[in-house]
């Protein structure tokens, strides 16, 4: 069977029949994104490599709860990832100061063999236009949105690290979130 | 006839609920308003969803290359596809010196497994937002959706069922707590005409300990274990 071209959903209803080689191509796929999260929020790649490993397994073992109508494959993966990176950082009392804390702007680098074109063409797209909507952003907004997105720090944890006030910092989180939306998903707001 | 009345809405308050970026008091009455709102839900969703897509922004780094044959190997032992070794008795591989240190090595291991439970349990009594988890419907149910909101201690939960069949006056459904395959009473409950019903509920034992929630159909007042077909589930 070619891996490569089945899409995401077909790949999690074989791993949750135990095909372990639909997991080895969901990883092709989708390790880098993975780590990278990681290690992005970890700022270690010894603790990087563990949340891959957890999220993976995580992946094989709960494949047959997963339900398409929730959401596609990817954006589970990512939400697993990031809760699994913020809970490991506050179970071990970790405070990265030094992590590089922001996403990156401009191109995406190559994309992994393992993928159909058409599936390759999308994720470069979407890579794309989350880049360049962050980019849009007030450098003050887009750095409260960093520490809450990649360190799991609640609005107060934020100010104080930022030394702002509380409302400033609600305030930017939140215009940054709705930027976003309205960018990204061209989306208007049930109160306008 | 059971009527919800949602005066004030917490627009301003998704985005940052669904970065988990809320602090307590703020997350505590964004949850209670979620359980009772379905407005509100759908706005989560989609800021969920924009959460979810923020890490394709990073800075992109390739994990080591043994790391993929690792987590195959994992996953083999984890569901016991490990290759299959000649059958020999493993009581004969092993020399009789090394059974002191496997009685040891047991001991230790069943005192670690006692300690991470302990530990594991402090660290969701320690958690700092409520969590939600998503009920979905089976194929008794297809429609059928619900929500449980556990406390920041987990002793106590909010459940919130929607679109469930009308059942007879002689039936009832009961929640079920899952655990290491036994299954606990979460409660009795008869949804409204629209098949909705939102319930407090009280745990002996920290709601985040157990692996998984289902809701079946009972006779009413509830059975000592299911007995009926399930209608609602959900992974803890």
């Amino acid at each position: 069977m070619d891996y490569i071209k089945l899409d995401d959903e077909a790949l999690m209803r074989l791993i949750a029949l135990a095909q372990e080689q639909a997991l080895g191509a969901l990883y092709d796929r989708y390790s880098r994104l993975v780590f990278s999260m990681a290690l992005n929020t970890t700022g270690d790649s010894g603790l990087a490599e563990e949340i891959t490993q957890d999220v993976f397994l995580r992946v094989w073992n709960k494949a047959e709860t997963y339900r398409p109508e929730q959401g596609k494959v990817v954006t589970w993966m990512s939400s697993i990832t990031r809760y699994r990176a913020i809970d490991l950082l506050r179970q071990r009392g970790i405070r990265p100061e030094g992590n590089r804390l922001d996403w990156v702007d401009g191109v995406s680098p190559d994309l992994p063999d393992a993928m159909d074109v058409e599936l390759e063409v999308e994720v470069a797209q979407r890579k794309q236009r989350v880049r360049t909507a962050l980019s849009q952003l007030p450098p003050e907004q887009r750095q409260a949105l960093s520490y809450a997105f990649f360190q799991g720090y609640s609005h107060s944890q934020i100010a104080e690290a930022l030394s702002e006030p509380l409302g400033t910092v609600k305030t930017r989180i939140r215009l940054a979130m709705q930027k976003l939306r309205q960018i990204l998903y061209e989306d208007k707001f049930p109160n306008e | 006839m059971q009527v919800t009345v949602v005066e004030e809405h917490f627009f301003d308050l998704l985005p940052a609920y669904a970065l988990g970026c809320l602090d307590g008091e703020d997350d505590l009455r964004v949850a209670e308003h979620l359980a009772a709102c379905k407005l509100c839900r759908g706005e989560l969703e989609r800021y969920r969803s924009l959460v979810a897509d923020l890490p394709f922004a990073v800075a992109e780094s390739d994990p080591p290359p043994r790391l993929k044959e690792t987590i195959l190997q994992r996953a083999r032992q984890a569901r016991g596809m490990a290759t299959a070794a000649p059958k020999i008795p493993w009581w004969q591989r092993v020399p009789s010196w090394s059974m002191v240190s496997l009685v040891l090595i047991l001991a230790l291991g069943a005192s670690n497994l006692l300690l991470w439970g302990r530990l594991n349990t402090l660290e969701i009594r320690q958690r700092t937002s409520l969590r939600t988890i998503l009920l979905q419907g089976t194929t008794s149910a297809p429609n059928a959706t619900g929500m449980l909101v556990i406390s920041l201690d987990g002793s106590h939960g909010t459940l919130v069922v929607d679109r469930l069949p009308i059942l007879s006056e002689s039936q009832q459904y009961q929640l079920w707590l899952i655990r290491d395959g036994k299954r606990t009473s979460g409660g009795v409950f008869s949804v409204d005409e629209k098949g909705y019903k939102g319930m407090y509920i009280k745990s002996p034992e920290p709601l985040d300990t157990y692996t998984g929630v289902g809701i079946t159909v009972e006779p009413s007042g509830g059975s000592p274990g299911p007995t009926g077909e399930k209608v609602l589930g959900g992974n803890l």
